[in-house]
Parts: structure tokens; sequence; C-alpha cells
């Protein structure tokens, strides 16, 4: 039985089926949108569709017990894959003791035998040249009865790279892991010259207190001639206690980083307009007066018995341009509301309005993270490209070669093995033995 | 001089090249395949200098960035990285018929940007989410992996074709195992250029978004081409499957590319709206 699992859980087959179970899986949650709130899914489904789905959490499928159970079972299919490999790929890196079998020059894929009537050390010196240019390295020299031995190998690290490849995956699944557990998300919305301290998670599970408070000192927003958003910034001031700990930008790709949380600008909107600059002019005496004002304030209006106060704003009226509803009050007749709409004059009575500028209050959307697993995350990155780097560029070659004494002269047998690219290096072998023998003859 | 002016001679050079590919290929005249590389390799420096010019030129409009940020950018670096990769594996897996499926290929790509009305080959500013250094080397190796994934399709058909011909035979197509080979070869350089991909995407959204992985469609399809992929070469160098199923899977890995370069933004929404 227990063979039978381990079997199960070391097969590549099963490796193919968690791949293919995952990408036909994960696509799922591409078409059904994730993380809504479950209102809305039952809005959309049907009752019985609902209740299906809901089983399987297809509204947050990604952490859902089933894909999961994916993961871990590919987890654990890895581990046993590693570790059914490790004893070959342990002996063929770090080999004990390098045993040459007469065996390989009758079984290798790669295998040579030619005929040579030369003296035994000239034989030597040639097969140590040949062997030097397969498989570069210094030769192993081994002599058993009347036969001569050598042995050349180049790139036996490369068969680490598979080995490395597989166990990344795990430092990420598992970083992904930890992340999930110790670490958190959210949003926290700060007004311009307000502190916060508290983050509202994605996960929809309430708050989290961060311990200090985060202060917006500024937040702007700049756009390019053809009026496509340049640059998002807030300044922040981090304090603890009351007290300035640090300072910093953030920027889109440009986060701050304080005691392990990383706050991105995330998003950011209005939070409230005032100072509106207004100029009256009365029209009967040609004054005219610059007033500054805030949302339902009254001001008086010069020369006049009337007075004038803001009741609305809206930043895009009538398409792109702001404006603000006021009220003209003047004693013994009805309120008269109006829109004065930016940079327009508006006639109003005697009067004529010109909403002039005014300030904007911004709120800076940060979000904010804490992934204890990211360092485990890039260590699988890097593991992975090295991996694949010491798989690619390089190719473990083992070379055989038997000298033996026979009738009328030596035989020699060459055998390799080669991890790749197995054709190039037929053709080199096929045309270094050629130049050998040609050598040989003259 | 203008970067579009240049991609239009460039798309009429792959055209030649694949016309005189085809001719090679038929009448199987090596001479005819020198004379359709020397005008792929023309296309390939011509567009390389498009894409110099349309950089330098971005500076001069004073929004310098690399020309690969919007779609139409993206469509004329894919057609390049198809030629650019065909040319540097051609001398070990390429051949005259694959040729003419990368420059044929390419020609398609780049008249559609150039034709279709719905391509917008103007240069735009960068909005902040790609004003990063993470921009580069993302896009270089996903587009340079889906290059060695539209050339492994190709010889995935090919394949196919070769093997369901065997009555009325196309005797100038390579044989089967020698298609069988650069399928297995591509499939695996695009693996690892993928993998490079998603690590640096992960990287960059890490510092953008704030987080490295966040099962956006885009991330969530690059992960699910990255498995097709990957369960082929385990079937491959595990279990040794070959032939016709392979290019099933080579096949259905293409489509899985395709969806992740277009149609997670045309059909899905999510954070990765700029190509």
């Amino acid at each position: 039985m227990q063979t039978k699992l381990y079997r199960l859980f070391s097969s590549v087959r099963l490796a193919i089926f968690l791949f293919l179970a995952l990408a036909v899986t994960s696509i799922f949650g591409t078409l059904v949108q994730q993380g809504l709130p479950l209102e809305r899914y039952e809005k959309i489904f049907s009752p019985d569709v609902f209740v299906v789905l809901k089983f399987f959490n297809v509204f947050d499928m990604y952490h859902s017990w089933w894909f999961t159970l994916l993961l871990v079972l590919l987890s654990i299919n890895i581990l046993a894959c590693t570790f059914k490999q490790t004893p070959r790929v342990m002996n063929l890196t770090f080999p004990r003791k390098r045993e040459i079998d007469d065996s390989v020059f009758t079984s290798s894929q790669i295998r040579k035998t030619w005929h040579s009537q030369q003296d035994l050390s000239d034989l030597e010196e040639q097969t140590q040249v040949l062997l030097k240019s397969l498989a570069g390295t210094p030769v192993q020299v081994k002599k058993i009865n009347d036969a001569r031995y050598f042995f050349a190998e180049r790139g036996k690290y490369s068969c680490l790279g598979m080995v490395f490849v597989h166990v990344s995956i795990l430092f990420i699944l598992g970083g992904g892991l930890i992340g999930t557990i110790w670490g958190f998300s959210g949003q926290m919305n700060v007004v311009e010259g307000t502190t916060s301290d508290t983050v509202l998670l994605f996960s929809g599970t309430g708050t989290e207190k961060l311990g200090f408070d985060v202060r917006c000192d500024d937040f702007t927003v700049d756009f390019y001639e053809m009026g496509m958003p340049k640059e998002y910034r807030t300044d922040v001031t981090i304090l603890e206690g009351g007290k300035k700990v640090a300072s910093g930008t953030i920027r889109v790709n440009h986060p701050l980083i304080y005691n392990g949380l990383k706050f991105c600008q995330a998003t950011y909107g209005i939070a409230g307009i005032d100072n509106f600059r207004i100029v009256v002019q009365n029209s009967r005496t040609g004054k005219k007066t610059g007033l500054t004002m805030g949302l339902m304030e009254k001001a008086a209006l010069p020369e006049s018995t009337a007075s004038f106060a803001i009741t609305r704003f809206v930043p895009n009226q009538g398409g792109e341009i702001p404006a603000v509803m006021g009220v003209l009050l003047e004693p013994g007749k009805a309120h008269d509301i109006f829109w004065i709409e930016k940079n327009k004059r508006k006639e109003k009575g005697d009067f004529t309005f010109t909403l002039q500028d005014f300030d904007k209050h911004y709120y800076t959307g940060i979000q904010v993270s804490k992934d204890p697993g990211v360092p485990f995350v890039w260590t699988g990155f890097s593991l992975i490209l090295s991996g694949f780097i010491l798989s690619l560029f390089f190719a473990h070659t083992r070379v055989w070669l038997r000298i033996a004494a026979v009738q009328g002269g030596y035989e020699i047998s060459l055998a390799a093995d080669v991890s790749k690219n197995k054709k190039v290096f037929r053709e080199k072998l096929e045309g270094l033995i050629g130049t050998l023998q040609q050598g040989g003859a003259a | 001089m203008n970067d579009t002016f240049f991609v239009s001679i460039v798309t009429f050079a792959y055209f030649s090249a694949a016309f005189v590919f085809l001719v090679s290929f038929i009448f199987e005249k090596k001479c005819i395949d020198t004379v359709a590389v020397v005008i792929t390799v023309a296309g390939l420096v011509i567009q390389t200098l498009a894409l110099i010019i349309r950089w330098i030129h971005s500076y001069q409009l004073g929004i310098g960035h690399a020309p690969l940020s919007n779609f139409y950018e993206s469509l004329v670096f894919f057609s390049w990285s198809i030629i650019f990769i065909y040319m540097i594996t051609r001398k070990r897996y390429g051949n005259t018929i694959t040729g003419t499926l990368a420059t044929f290929f390419s020609f398609l790509i780049l008249a559609y940007a150039s034709l279709s009305g719905k391509v917008d080959c103007r240069i735009q500013p960068l909005i902040p989410a790609l004003q990063s250094n993470w921009l580069i080397s993302h896009v270089i190796s996903s587009f340079l992996a889906y290059a060695c994934f539209a050339i492994a399709f190709g010889t995935s058909i090919l394949y196919l074709v070769k093997r369901r011909t065997g009555k009325w035979n196309i005797a100038q197509l390579p044989d089967a195992a020698v298609l069988d080979e650069i399928m297995y070869k591509m499939i695996s350089i695009g693996f690892v250029l993928l993998t490079l991909g998603i690590i640096t995407g992960a990287a960059w959204a890490d510092r953008a978004w704030g987080r490295y992985w966040g099962w956006d469609p885009k991330e969530t399809w690059s992960l699910i081409t990255w498995l097709i992929y990957g369960a082929f070469l385990h079937a491959r160098l595990a279990r040794g499957w070959k032939g016709i199923k392979m290019s099933l899977i080579s096949i259905i890995g293409f489509l899985a590319v395709i969806f992740t370069y277009l149609g997670v933004n045309y059909i899905l929404s999510g954070l990765h709206s700029y190509l």
C-alpha cells in the first residue's frame, strides 16, 4: 500500500494530470469575476447554480479548498519526485567512486571501436587529446589487466538544474502559503493633512491597526498635455506616538517600505473643495469684489443689501467644466438659484459672478501590504532561473575510453553519454576520429 | 523619417521573403533559400532600425520610453521577435518551410498593425503604472517566448500535415522526426523565456500593485499557458510522448498564448489593460 501510494505520488503522470487540472480549473476564475460580495452573485445566477458554485467557492476559487488541495497535491508530487531522483542525481554529480565497467562499451548509446597499430604511448597521447576536446577536463587513468582505461567528464553540475527547478516551485508555493497565513493587504484612504492608522482589508474580514500613524502631507496628480495621467504622488510622514519617525514619497512603481509593510500608490479622489474664489461685479456701480468662501457660507455683496452663498459643487458640469451652484438672497425677493461655471461670467440681477478658482483637497488611496512570504518566493525565482541556466547552457558529457591489446595492435573502444545534443556530439566525434585515423595512417 | 514608413518596408520584405521561401521549398533549391534569408535579414535589420528610430523619436517628443508600451508597439515587437528567434535558431533547428511560416506570420502581424484601423500607431506617453525599469525585460522576455511558441505552433501544424498526408505526401516537408524535434526545442526555449516573463512581471507587480501575484486574468492566463507547456515538457521528457499528441498540446498551448496576449484584454477585464 505504502509503495503504491509512493509510486503514485512520485509519478510524472500525476504531475501532468495536476498541471492540466490546474490549467483547466484556473480558466473558471478568469470567466467569473472573483471576490465580489455574495449578494451580487446571487442576483446573477439562478438559485440552483448559485448553490453549486458556492459549494465549490467559484467566487474566490483560487483560495477554495479544492484548488488549495490541487496545489498541496502538486507539492507532495514534487517532493516525492525529487526524493526519488535524489540518489541518481547525487550519484551523477558527486560520485563516491568512479568504477569503470566494461559494460559501458557495449551498452552506451554512443560508442565507437577502431583499431590501431601505433605505439601504446602514441595512442595514449592521441586519445588524451581526443578526450580533452570531447569532454574538456583532465583525464583519469586506470589500468586493469592489460587494458588502459580513461574517463573524461564535463558539466556534471547541469544535473542539478532540474532539481533546482523543482525545488523552486516548493519555495514559491511555500512563500505563497506563508503570505496567506501571516500576511495581509488592504487599503487606507487618507485625506491631505490628516492621519490614519487603519487599513481596510481586501479580504473583507475587517480592519488592521498599523500601530503607527500615516499622515498624508500632500497629494498631487500631474497630467501630460494630451490629458493622460503622468504621475500620482503622495508625500507621507510616519508618526509613532505623535513623533515623526520617517517620511517619504509614494509614487506608482515606487512604494514606501516601513516596518516590513509596503505602501503603494493605488488610487485617489477628491475629498473636499473649498476656498472658492468668486469675483462679483455690481453692474450698477461697476465695483468688482473678490470673495473667498466655502460651501454653505454666506457673504454680503458689495454696495447692496443682497448676499450670496454657494450650496453645491460639481467637478464636471456639462462635460468637463467645474461649476458651483450659487444662491442670491435679496431681502423681499425669492431665492435665486443658478449655476456658475468656472471662468464663465454669469449675470444675475444686478450682479455678474465669475468662478475663478477653488482649492481641491485630495485623499490618497494607499495600498498597504505585508507579506513575509516574499523572500521565499524570490528565492524560488532565483532557483528556477539558475536551474534553467544550468540545464540549458550546460550539458553533462561523460566519455569512457579503453585501449586494449589485441592481436596485431590495439583495439580502442569509446563510449559516451551526453545529456543533450547527441547529434552534435556524434558529428564532432566522427570528425575527431576521422582526423585521428588519417593522422595515424600518415 | 517616421518609423512607420520603415515598418511598411519591412512588411513588404517579410511578404517577399515568405514568397521566396515558399518557392525555394517547392523547388527544393538551396540558392533560392539563401535569397530568402538575405531578404529576411534585411527586413530584420530595417525593423530594428525602425524600433530605434521610434525610441529616439519618443525622446524628441519629450515622453521618451522604449517602443514596447502599447498595442501597436507590441505587434511590431512580436513580429520582430518571431524573425529574431527564427534567425538565431535557424542554423540548428530552422529550415526553409519554417522560414516560410515565420516570415508569413510576421507579415500578417505587421499588416494587421498597419492596415487595421483599430491599431493606433502614435507614440503615446507612459501612464504611471508603466513607468518602470521592469517594462523592457518583462516585455522582451514575454514576446520572445510568444515567438518561440508561434514557431512551435507552425511546426506542429506541419507535423500534422506530414503525418496525415501519407498517401499523397508532400515530399519536400522535413521528416516528421525533425519537425517533432524543432517543436520540442522551440517549446523548451519558449518555456524558459515565459518563466522569465512571469517572474519579471511578478517583480514588477510587487512594486506597482503591492503584490507579486493577484490572480488577475492576465496573470492567470500566463500561468495557464505555463502549465500547458509544462505538461508538454513533462510528457515529452519523462514519459517519452512524441508525435501527434504533442502537436495537439502545442496547438492548445499556442491558443492559450493568443488568449493571454489578446483575449484577456479584449474579452476579460483586469489591471493589465495595456497589453
